[in-house]
């Protein structure tokens, strides 16, 4: 975990340090104490750069957990993320009921289940259940995209 | 304080939150014998659900979540040796022995009524013990909120493991996203960079479904996480009244230890059952039967375990620090409700105290009957295949998130934090910790600039007074004491090796 160690370290440390630039672009209100609305922040930010270094030292010097994390199957973790992100991104056009069951058909077929009926019994079962009970029962506004109204 | 029960019974004993008490249970059950799926995942996922409801209803229903979970985890643990939760974990040595021998029924029925009983005795000490808190923390002003929010942190320390710098980063993150917003004390847009969804703040609900729930959800896709089916048709078997005698002092040392547990940060039962596991077996006529399929090995921890049900609540009612993901997610859902922990809410809103109080007790009596109705049904959920349940739970995680405010803002924000928290476990970072600073990122900012507002800048307000002193001094203790620890177990490990 070293290798990773100094990457996170590093990446912390740019993190810390944007996040204290950003501190000053915040507008100190007419009705603000002493310490401002940016004292807080700034606080934090030193916090986590000094923590940052000292993970980075710890990687650089040996001292951190050698041992690597364990394998991860990266293309089918990925795959989920990436078509929940797009059905995120199309929701509002397609709508709740049309892109459900497409994610969740994909999620299933990436996981690597083949059986078509299990699958689509899921995909589309599982969005009619949500449906009542979010959109019918407890009224939310789920996005009705192509269908229209609700 | 009869008067309060009163009040709190009579809305635990309406219809709809008798109804919601059970759903809660009987999701609970299911939810906690699904390996990864904890007390506290269980209750993260059905956190959207309670937005509507009333504050009351909504508290008891996810308290019976989590009670329910207790015993659901204990299901896989004796049936396939894999605990459904954490706090099931040494379940398994002799649970899994019983089933081996034949004696499934016998296990689980012990699990189900010492799991209730440990359940039962926990509500009483925590009314034995938050009310009388609670009026201990009406003395506080800006000053002791800051050192008790600091106090907060630093238990971080306590539950993070060996790499305190890892556990600090986690909770130093979860303070960061916390300044997100508008500034507490002047109202001023603060790392909101123009986005109209961000001046609210991140919502710490959907913060917390996602570094609890979609981080676990990753894992397991990630890893391939996968476990036994389980084959055969199960009853519970209760034990006679004879049986349970017999199990009195593992019963006992399970109350005990569970209530020190609950009321320590970070453990959520697993410890409680552990070392109750181990006390039980010290105390016990028969040691030699730990390991082989004892009775007593099974009523220990799950003794312990029900006992923190009650016992993690007393924190966070009482100061608002939630020690455990469950009271972390409890927090979440009053904040969602516009109630704030503490004294106030038991002088101001008695019926949600009591409410719950006597709903906890309703639970626990609702989850005895759902125990032995609510197995066939989990063990069916259970042997469903992996990738159909993990996108059925998918999809409920973005209905909910999008649920909090009708907005895909919140869904964004649990997909982040999802990915942010499974990389956080990956790389030995502590999700707990984070949550633990964002729930308490504005206690802490606020009542330090209220503090030094009220003293005009003088900072030894919180040394001159005396809560407030004595809580950072036990902050600083608390910091120290795992390095001190650490210092001297090195030593200890290093002295054979010059010998």
């Amino acid at each position: 975990m070293r290798r990773a160690d100094l990457l996170i370290g590093l990446g912390l440390l740019v993190f810390a340090a944007l996040y204290f630039r950003e501190s000053f672009h915040i507008v100190r209100g007419f009705a603000s104490d002493r310490l401002g609305p940016a004292f807080f922040p700034r606080l934090l930010a030193g916090a986590l750069a000094t923590l940052a270094i000292d993970l980075v030292a710890r990687a650089v010097s040996g001292r951190s957990d050698p041992a690597p994390p364990p394998p991860v199957r990266a293309a089918t973790l990925a795959g989920v993320i990436g078509v929940t992100a797009l059905y995120v991104l199309v929701l509002p056009r397609v709508g709740f009921l049309l892109g459900t069951p497409p994610l969740l058909g994909a999620v299933i077929w990436l996981m690597g289940l083949r059986d078509w009926r299990g699958l689509l019994g899921t995909a589309v079962g599982a969005t009619l259940v949500l449906y009542f009970v979010f959109g019918r029962f407890l009224h939310v506004l789920l996005p009705p995209g192509l269908l229209g109204g609700r | 304080m009869l008067e309060r029960f009163t009040l709190g019974a009579m809305i635990a004993f309406q219809p709809l939150s008798l109804l919601m008490m059970l759903v809660g249970v009987a999701w609970g059950i299911v939810g906690g014998a699904l390996p990864g799926i904890s007390g506290s995942i269980a209750m993260a996922l059905l956190l959207p659900l309670t937005f509507g409801m009333d504050p009351t209803v909504a508290l008891m229903m996810l308290a019976g979540v989590y009670i329910g979970a207790m015993y659901g985890g204990s299901i896989t643990a004796i049936l396939i040796s894999t605990p459904g939760t954490p706090g099931a974990a040494a379940t398994v040595i002799d649970g899994y022995e019983l089933h081996k021998r034949g004696q499934s029924g016998k296990a689980l029925g012990v699990s189900l009524i010492t799991g209730t009983i440990g359940g039962i005795a926990s509500v009483f000490i925590l009314v034995g013990l938050a009310v009388p808190l609670s009026k201990v923390a009406l003395a506080f002003g800006p000053p002791e909120y800051f050192a008790l929010g600091v106090f907060g942190l630093s238990l971080i320390s306590s539950f993070v493991g060996r790499d305190l710098v890892k556990g600090a980063i986690s909770g130093l993150l979860g303070l960061i996203v916390a300044t997100a917003g508008t500034d507490p004390f002047s109202g001023t847009p603060r790392f909101a960079f123009g986005a109209t969804d961000l001046l609210t703040g991140v919502d710490i609900a959907a913060g917390m479904i996602g570094l609890f729930a979609v981080s676990e959800i990753l894992h397991q896709i990630a890893e391939g996480v996968d476990w036994e089916r389980i084959k055969g048709k199960f009853t519970t078997d209760l034990p006679k009244l004879w049986e349970l005698w017999k199990l009195r002092m593992a019963m006992i040392v399970g109350i005990v230890l569970g209530t020190l547990e609950g009321l320590l940060p970070g453990g959520g039962g697993a410890i409680a059952a552990f070392i109750s596991y181990n006390e039980a077996k010290r105390w016990s006529k028969t040691p030699e039967e730990f390991g082989h399929g004892s009775l007593e090995g099974v009523a220990a921890p799950e003794t312990a375990n029900n006992v923190v049900t009650g016992t993690a609540m007393i924190p966070l009612l009482t100061f608002g620090i939630p020690g455990s993901n469950a009271a972390a997610i409890m927090l979440a859902a009053m904040l969602l409700h516009g109630l704030q922990p503490g004294p106030a809410l038991f002088e101001r809103t008695p019926q949600i105290v009591y409410g719950l109080f006597v709903g906890m007790l309703i639970a626990n009596v609702m989850m005895l009957v759902l125990g032995f109705l609510a197995l066939r049904p989990s063990i069916a959920i259970v042997n469903v295949r992996r990738p159909l349940l993990f996108a059925g739970i998918l999809a409920l995680v973005l209905v909910g998130a999008y649920s909090i405010s009708n907005r895909l803002f919140e869904v964004w924000v649990v997909l982040t934090a999802g990915l942010l928290g499974y990389g956080m476990r990956r790389y030995g970072f502590n999700v707990l910790a984070m949550v633990l600073g964002l729930v308490l990122g504005f206690m802490v900012e606020a009542n330090l600039r209220r503090s030094l507002l009220i003293s005009l800048g003088n900072p030894w307000v919180f040394f001159t007074r005396p809560i407030s002193a004595a809580l950072l001094a036990f902050a600083l203790l608390t910091l120290l004491w795992p390095i001190i620890r650490r210092v001297r177990e090195d030593r200890q490990a290093r002295a054979p090796q010059a010998a």
